[in-house]
């Protein structure tokens, strides 16, 4: 059973995706042994995260069992927290994705915080990207708002992306307990994978391969052929959500 | 199935230790995630002195790729070269200036494929245009440029792709079914890009045996004889 952390549904602006339908998500993830999918939607990420959300909860109910949702918070949006609020109710919510870099806003600022408020009072995760060099959402502002809300597991998406991020990631995950680094990344390498594994320990990261914004067989790819031992290797796959699904 | 990496770099690298820092770590790498054979670029060549040609130790597995650098301060291809690789970025030249035409069609009557990143795309159309009998490997496309890809393969039938970064939801398979098996090639880009995730890719592409076996390998083989 393998669980992916960090995917997503719908389409993109910025390039092209040839098919961006949920079923042949649903076929990919069946042919390489993906149960379950842990899914914002792309417009609720963009322009739209009313409209996109409630795109999120149908995409859930169609297909039952192989997607668990984060509700996108806009901190931009009056009504965020309310709509929030509705939203961590919903079956087959598990969580919120944030995305400062996107909505040009800083991740430990005043605008975020109902979301972490409302993450801890409903006991969900929060997925953020992250962004080494980013003035929104580099590894120090995880730091920040990991050590303001202490009791919110906070998945560190992409584990800074940019490889010369990754010491700083794992230093600020080794520092802050309730953050585990979320591996997708077009840059990352599965030697980094092992690389990181040294630093922080298994326990502490997750398998995310952003699907459908990116190939879902290449986030797997590399950990599945990483140099790494087959523990190390379960734990990435399935072991760090299960836990922080279950807990 | 043969497998060959279109696009590797053996050698250290600036920006990390990689085991790919001599011979034996890059075939070691190879085996581990069964790679048959790879086409190499050294890294000297690459990031220090592109006109020096470092020395590379003679295995059969290993398929020295050459730079070339166009113009009076740079470096001919080989006699016998028939796969090399322009770097218009790193080594800074224009890749249709006056220079890198004659260099380009140099190589198109010698029948020697280019391996060429694709930084530029408007120069790569240019290139194409000027020179249309340059057999092209795009390599390093990324998963951002597949509209650009298809704007450059749909008109130009001598480019060719590889599947280093082409890592958008099943884009390699739509580059294939738009273009064919025969324009895209297996590639990682590794050490600098990964090539765990590409290579499990390639064995898990929704697409006929015949044509796996085409991009693994097959279409590199043919171009290099």
């Amino acid at each position: 059973m393998i669980i992916d952390a960090h995917g997503h549904l719908g389409s993109w602006y910025a390039f092209a995706i040839p098919d961006s339908s949920t079923a042949s998500l649903v076929r990919v993830m069946d042919q390489c042994g993906v149960s379950t999918m842990c899914v914002s939607h792309l417009l609720a990420i963009g322009p739209d995260a009313a409209a996109g959300n409630a795109l999120l909860l149908d995409e859930i109910d169609r297909y039952p069992g192989r997607f668990l949702g984060y509700a996108v918070f806009d901190p931009h949006a009056p009504d965020a927290r309310a709509r929030t609020a509705d939203l961590l109710t919903r079956p087959g919510i598990v969580g919120l994705k944030l995305h400062p870099d996107t909505h040009e806003y800083a991740l430990d600022g005043p605008a975020y915080a109902p979301a972490f408020e409302l993450a801890a009072e409903h006991d969900r995760l929060v997925l953020s990207h992250g962004m080494f060099g980013s003035p929104w959402c580099a590894p120090e502002h995880f730091a920040t708002v990991a050590a303001r809300y202490p009791s919110v597991e906070l998945l560190m998406g992409h584990a800074a992306l940019f490889p010369p991020g990754f010491p700083a990631a794992a230093a600020v995950a080794n520092q802050h307990p309730n953050i585990t680094l979320e591996l997708c990344g077009s840059r990352t390498t599965a030697r980094h994978i092992a690389w990181l594994i040294t630093e922080v320990g298994a326990h502490r990261m997750a398998f995310g391969s952003d699907a459908l914004f990116l190939d879902l067989r290449v986030g797997l790819g590399r950990i599945q052929l990483a140099p790494i031992t087959q523990p190390d290797r379960n734990q990435l796959l399935t072991g760090t959500m299960t836990r922080l699904l279950n807990r | 199935m043969r497998v060959v990496d279109v696009n590797r770099i053996i050698g250290p690298v600036p920006t990390d230790d990689v085991p790919s820092k001599d011979a034996p770590g890059l075939l070691a790498e190879l085996d581990r995630i069964a790679i048959d054979a790879a086409c190499v670029v050294h890294s000297h060549d690459l990031y220090y002195d592109p006109t020096a040609m470092a020395e590379l130790p003679v295995d059969p597995r290993l398929i020295r790729v050459p730079i070339v650098v166009p113009g009076p301060l740079g470096r001919e291809a080989p006699a016998d070269a028939r796969l090399v690789r322009l770097c218009p970025s790193e080594h800074r030249f224009l890749l249709t200036g006056s220079h890198g035409l004659a260099t380009a069609r140099e190589l198109a009557e010698r029948d020697v494929t280019v391996l060429l990143a694709l930084e530029s795309p408007g120069s790569v159309h240019q290139l194409a245009s000027s020179v249309p009998g340059l057999r092209i490997v795009l390599i390093n496309t990324g998963y951002r440029a597949l509209r650009e890809l298809a704007d450059l393969m749909d008109v130009h039938p001598q480019l060719r792709v590889d599947t280093a970064t082409l890592c958008g939801h099943l884009s390699v398979e739509w580059v294939v079914r738009r273009y064919g098996a025969h324009r895209v090639l297996f590639g990682t880009g590794a050490p600098i890009t990964d090539d765990a995730g590409p290579r499990y890719q390639l064995d898990h592409l929704e697409l006929p045996a015949d044509q796996v076996e085409l991009i693994a390998g097959g279409n590199i083989l043919e171009l290099i004889g």
